[in-house]
């Protein structure tokens, strides 16, 4: 139990987990993470067993991955706690150095000798020493005095709360991987939807995407309203960036998607020989229409958001999204077809009209409507707070530890025939150069007063 | 007078820094390092002017895309620069350094960068960008110091042991005390402004904090090398060559996570 106990306190056993762990990060980031098992046969072959066995396709998830992290919080709270108490016992109860040999052996030091009694060499000292924020401890013993100038002495904890603060984040990871809970739900405008473990309902009021002047997406909008018991609770417009909370729930907009069910197009028809002709009808996919003043009806027969031909030269859309949308239409003259044919709105002198009959008419794919949805991510994260907990932690004890460290002067006065001579030494826990400095401009300032 | 006209002057200012800190290095004429300085230093000026009016003119962080943030970086790398010569007179470190600064600057005036400022894409509207990526490219900028000084330090050494050592003040322990520095001042930095603010930022765009997404995971990895330097040096007193080797894999794993991330593996993260 006991060598047990001495391995983990090691900081060897650190450095050999902290390898492995990253060693294991990079090979994560190069097998792409949770993907089927065909997926990987396909990419690997033979090896896909292999990394199936090892649980390499789902590494940071898998059970020795985890034990690793486990290893080195074990690990690094041994280290904290079989450290602190001689840290505590060094801050609170420091010793002071009695042998001047001691002093000589530290790389920051000087002596020399002062014509002064021991009684006012200690007074200028502890002047100087205390003009730069020093706390002094000290103690005389006949013709000698043995001081210990120190300041920042926080400085020396700022590595244990770095270690508490990745301690308690790890803690909130667990916490956020057992306690936690994620889903994706999606909205059409209107709908109430049940959210699950929760005893409240959400309903979504409005959901509208903004675009910039160039027509790239500004923002996504979906209003929510938070149904408790019948009662409507609350409504927010959330965005990406801007998620609501809600009795420990948070719910972010995530995505969001086309309806392309039951679209309406508006088309423009014109006459090439006579320029003021324009007619817009705006209609359903599926009905027909008259045009006013002409004998002629139309109908939308298809709507395709992303119009393309396939390599088996099928129509077809490219994705959901419009990106080029286009409308097959059709004209007729009481029973007879007189033209069909597809009308682009981004491409409007594309458009491929077949006539029966001679015509005039020519069309335009100005604009459609498609009810859009939204996607809201329906989260519960009790580890959170942890992680920000533990951030404070680990950034406190980080600018104590680098950006604050601990310094020390430990000096020696000893009288001798109504001189006293100085011998002093500074130890800083880092930035030594620093501390060099500061000590030079220390014993100059002394030598130099009378 | 434009952002471009401005960002091309910075470059030339650089190269001419350059040029003098690479005179300074053949001729050993301290005052032409001085100008050399000198030159960094107003390049570093007119460069925040072009990177304000970069601000100004797209009404976002001058670090949306490729090349807004390869010239933020180079800014921040000179700033660094600025500091640590400053507080601990590196000037033989200026020359190298300064090629690593141009071969940014290269790197974004190349036409494979498009140079125009884009509206932001919805989930980079937020005040996140600007503490996330800053406070991390200025923490990547003192490791690109501490790798400079590293590798510095390598072939100084090397000399040093041949019997070759040249008399100067940038002795080889100096070059290894400068570079635990730099990853001392930069390591809370990237601390905060890529894991802290990072995660921060994710939970509130993303839903959640963590996701061992590649870039996050490079991120950390490149914490997890800089934190090996750190207790390997501190508390097993690595000094030298094996603490050089570990801050240079640790800068290349901080570039790695920079861009290398972005062009091989896919992620979330795909803007930068």
């Amino acid at each position: 139990m006991k060598s047990l106990l001495k391995s983990f306190s090691s900081v060897k056993l650190a450095i050999v987990l902290l390898i492995i762990i990253t060693i294991a990060s990079v090979v994560g980031t190069l097998i792409p993470q949770q993907r089927s098992l065909s997926e990987y046969v396909a990419r690997y072959g033979q090896l896909a067993n292999l990394f199936n066995r090892f649980q390499l396709t789902k590494l940071y998830q898998s059970w020795w991955f985890i034990s690793l992290l486990f290893l080195l919080t074990l690990n690094i709270l041994i280290c904290t706690l079989t450290r602190f108490p001689s840290k505590l016992r060094k801050a609170l109860q420091p010793k002071l150095i009695k042998e001047r040999k001691n002093i000589l052996v530290l790389k920051i030091k000087d002596s020399f000798r002062k014509n002064w009694s021991l009684v006012k060499t200690k007074e200028e000292l502890k002047k100087e020493l205390s003009s730069r924020h020093y706390r002094l401890k000290e103690e005389v013993k006949e013709n000698k005095a043995f001081f210990l100038a120190r300041k920042r002495t926080l400085g020396l904890f700022g590595v244990d709360f770095v270690h508490l603060g990745i301690l308690i984040i790890l803690a909130g990871g667990i916490i956020s991987g057992l306690g936690g809970f994620r889903k994706n739900l999606t909205f059409s405008e209107g709908e109430v939807l049940d959210i699950p473990e929760a005893e409240f309902k959400l309903r979504l009021d409005k959901f509208e995407t903004e675009y910039y002047p160039d027509g790239s997406v500004r923002d996504w909008k979906s209003t929510l309203t938070v149904i408790e018991n019948g009662k409507l609770h609350l409504s927010k417009t959330i965005e990406v960036n801007h998620p609501l909370s809600y009795k420990g729930f948070v719910f972010y907009q995530s995505s969001y998607g086309w309806d392309w069910t039951n679209p309406s197009v508006e088309i423009w028809v014109k006459k090439r020989k006579d320029p003021s002709f324009l007619r817009k009808i705006e209609m359903k996919v599926g009905e027909r229409m008259r045009l006013e003043g002409e004998n002629i009806q139309i109908s939308v027969l298809h709507f395709i958001p992303d119009f393309v031909i396939n390599e088996r030269n099928e129509i077809t859309t490219r994705s959901l999204e419009p990106n080029n949308p286009a409308a097959f239409i059709e004209g007729w003259e009481g029973d007879e077809k007189i033209l069909s044919g597809w009308i682009f709105s981004k491409f409007p002198d594309f458009a491929r009209i077949r006539s029966e009959k001679e015509t005039d008419l020519f069309f335009e794919l100005k604009n459609f409507k498609a009810s859009q949805f939204s996607v809201i991510q329906a989260a519960k994260d009790p580890g959170v707070n942890f992680i920000w907990v533990g951030c404070t932690f680990l950034m406190i004890g980080l600018a104590f530890a680098f950006y604050w460290p601990t310094r020390e002067i430990k000096i020696i006065l000893e009288e001798i025939q109504g001189k006293t001579e100085i011998i002093a030494g500074g130890i800083a826990s880092k930035n030594r150069e620093a501390l060099q400095s500061e000590f030079e401009k220390i014993t100059d300032s002394l030598r130099r007063l009378r | 007078m434009n952002e471009s006209i401005l960002f091309l002057t910075t470059f030339i200012v650089y190269i001419i820094s350059a040029f003098f800190y690479f005179s300074f290095l053949f001729s050993k004429r301290e005052n032409l390092a001085r100008v050399g300085f000198k030159l960094a230093f107003s390049g570093l000026l007119i460069h925040t002017l072009a990177l304000l009016w970069r601000t100004f003119e797209s009404g976002h962080a001058p670090f949306t895309n490729m090349y807004e943030s390869l010239s933020f970086f180079a800014w921040s790398s000179i700033l660094a620069y600025v500091i640590i010569e400053f507080k601990y007179k590196i000037r033989k470190a200026g020359p190298y350094f300064m090629l690593i600064v141009i071969a940014l600057m290269a790197l974004a005036s190349s036409p494979l960068m498009s140079k125009e400022a884009t509206p932001l894409v919805p989930a980079l509207q937020s005040y996140w960008l600007w503490l996330h990526v800053s406070v991390t490219l200025l923490g990547e900028a003192f490791f690109a110091l501490a790798f400079i000084t590293s590798i510095m330090y390598l072939v100084a050494d090397s000399r040093e042991k041949k019997g070759k050592g040249i008399k100067s003040k940038l002795t080889s322990e100096k070059l290894d005390s400068i570079s635990y520095r730099c990853i001392a001042i930069g390591f809370p930095l990237f601390t905060l402004g890529g894991l802290v603010f990072g995660m921060i930022w994710a939970y509130k765009a993303w839903g959640r904090y963590w996701g061992w997404d590649p870039k996050e995971t490079w991120s950390l990895i490149t914490w997890f090398v800089f934190a090996l330097y750190l207790h390997t040096r501190i508390i097993m007193g690595w000094k030298g060559r094996r603490s050089a080797y570990v801050a240079v894999i640790g800068f290349l794993a901080a570039i790695f996570t920079y861009f290398g991330v972005n062009y091989f593996l896919a992620g979330l993260h795909s803007y930068l």
